[in-house]
């Protein structure tokens, strides 16, 4: 009885000892598998943009790629703010240039280099675009009238080719706007009480 | 009394007797003219300025606003003309009422307005009551900017230091000031530091200048 176990256990592991015979075209077949399994370029790239790994950053280097973004953030709002309307550069536009006795010589100036006519109306002129023109300067697009004002608040805006109200840029706009089509504001000085 | 009787009557459109306003004939339809010409009538019976009135209309005609835009905005002009009217009384003049009436539009309350008159005395109110409406138009807080006419006003100043102390503040503005802060700090450089100041250099930031003072002035 024994003796039949122990040969039946000889023949399992005379089995077991002998060499597996491989298919000649087996390594072949394996290695075609794997190529067909591995990732291309794009993809190896697609995944490491997209697959989650621990990043290691100094401290330093942190606060300093904060400080770059934040950088970026303030030039770029910068860039997109609103600017002045087309052809209009805010300046000084009504200035004091000189006093006499019936009050002060005002300077009104209007950046505005796509206009063809540029008119000053107001509550001195009885508000007629064709009484106070401005004269073209500097070799165009700034507008410039001298006119005298006597003292006191007084109510104003300018007027583009002869159809587009224009407050003045640099000038306060009045409270009231009862037409749609904003004024400006000039206080003349007088005397010294 | 009679007079506020007589724009009442013209503001709710009861025709009074008509002057011509020569500015304005033939630039308006009928209708429109006898609305402005009651108007007219009224604030003239009324001791109320019609320059003014005629100005609005002139305005509103060049800037081809409908007829009854224009005697909308009138009306609200002759109101509120005879609020400043009543407010600063009889004896004020029509550059005071304008201004006053301004100042109204602006935010200003009537106990404001007469505070003003009353520090000013006989001085005009013309220029510090604008220069009051155009802080408020620069942001400047109506009362802070009350407070600030009142307190040149107290120091006894021009209209020159007006339109200085307007000039200051909006450079203030410009410069990144908060317009309230802007505004109490010139008018105490008036005060503490002499007119000279009021044009001179940017005012201090709140807090970190030599001059740093509270965002509102001290009331009087």
């Amino acid at each position: 009885m024994h003796d039949e176990q122990d040969q039946l256990i000889s023949q399992v592991a005379d089995e077991l000892r002998a060499p597996v015979a491989l298919d000649p075209a087996f390594d072949a077949r394996v290695m075609a598998a794997v190529r067909r399994a591995a990732p291309g370029r794009w993809r190896l790239a697609l995944r490491w943009w997209t697959e989650p790994r621990p990043l290691r950053v100094s401290p330093l280097v942190g606060l300093a790629c904060a400080a770059a973004l934040a950088g970026v953030v303030v030039i770029g709002t910068r860039a997109v703010q609103p600017r002045s309307a087309p052809g209009t550069v805010p300046v000084p536009a009504a200035a004091l240039v000189a006093s006499t006795d019936a009050g002060e010589v005002v300077q009104f100036v209007l950046v505005a280099p796509q206009a063809a006519t540029v008119a000053l109306v107001g509550d001195f002129n009885d508000w007629d675009p064709g009484r106070t023109p401005l004269r073209v300067t500097a070799g165009g697009g700034v507008w410039s009238v001298n006119l005298p004002l006597r003292p006191g608040p007084h109510q104003y805006a300018f007027v583009v080719d002869g159809k587009e109200w224009r407050p003045d840029p640099a000038a306060p706009r009045a409270v009231t706007d009862d037409f749609g089509a904003p004024n400006s504001v000039i206080i003349v000085g007088g005397k010294s009480t | 009394m009679r007079q506020l009787l007589l724009l009442a009557l013209a503001l709710a459109g009861v025709p009074v007797v008509r002057a011509q306003e020569p500015r304005l004939e033939g630039r308006l339809d009928p209708a429109t003219r006898a609305s402005v010409a009651t108007l007219l009538d009224s604030a003239r019976a009324a001791g109320l300025p019609t320059e003014p009135i005629v100005d609005k209309v002139l305005e509103g005609m060049t800037k081809r606003a409908s007829p009854d835009r224009i005697v909308a905005a009138v009306r609200t002009l002759a109101t509120d003309l005879g609020a400043a009217r009543a407010t600063l009384g009889p004896t004020a003049s029509d550059d005071d009422v304008i201004a006053g009436a301004s100042a109204l539009r602006a935010g200003a309350s009537g106990e404001m307005l007469a505070r003003i008159k009353g520090v000013r005395g006989k001085a005009g109110l013309s220029v510090p009551l604008a220069v009051l409406s155009d802080l408020v138009a620069r942001g400047v807080p109506v009362d802070t900017a009350a407070s600030v006419i009142v307190h040149l006003a107290q120091g006894g100043a021009s209209d020159a230091d007006y339109t200085g102390l307007e000039r200051g503040v909006a450079r203030d503005i410009g410069a990144g000031a908060p317009p309230g802060a802007a505004a109490a700090i010139r008018a105490r450089i008036v005060t503490t530091d002499g007119r000279g100041a009021l044009t001179g250099a940017p005012a201090s930031v709140p807090g970190k200048g030599p001059n740093a003072s509270p965002k509102t002035p001290a009331r009087p």
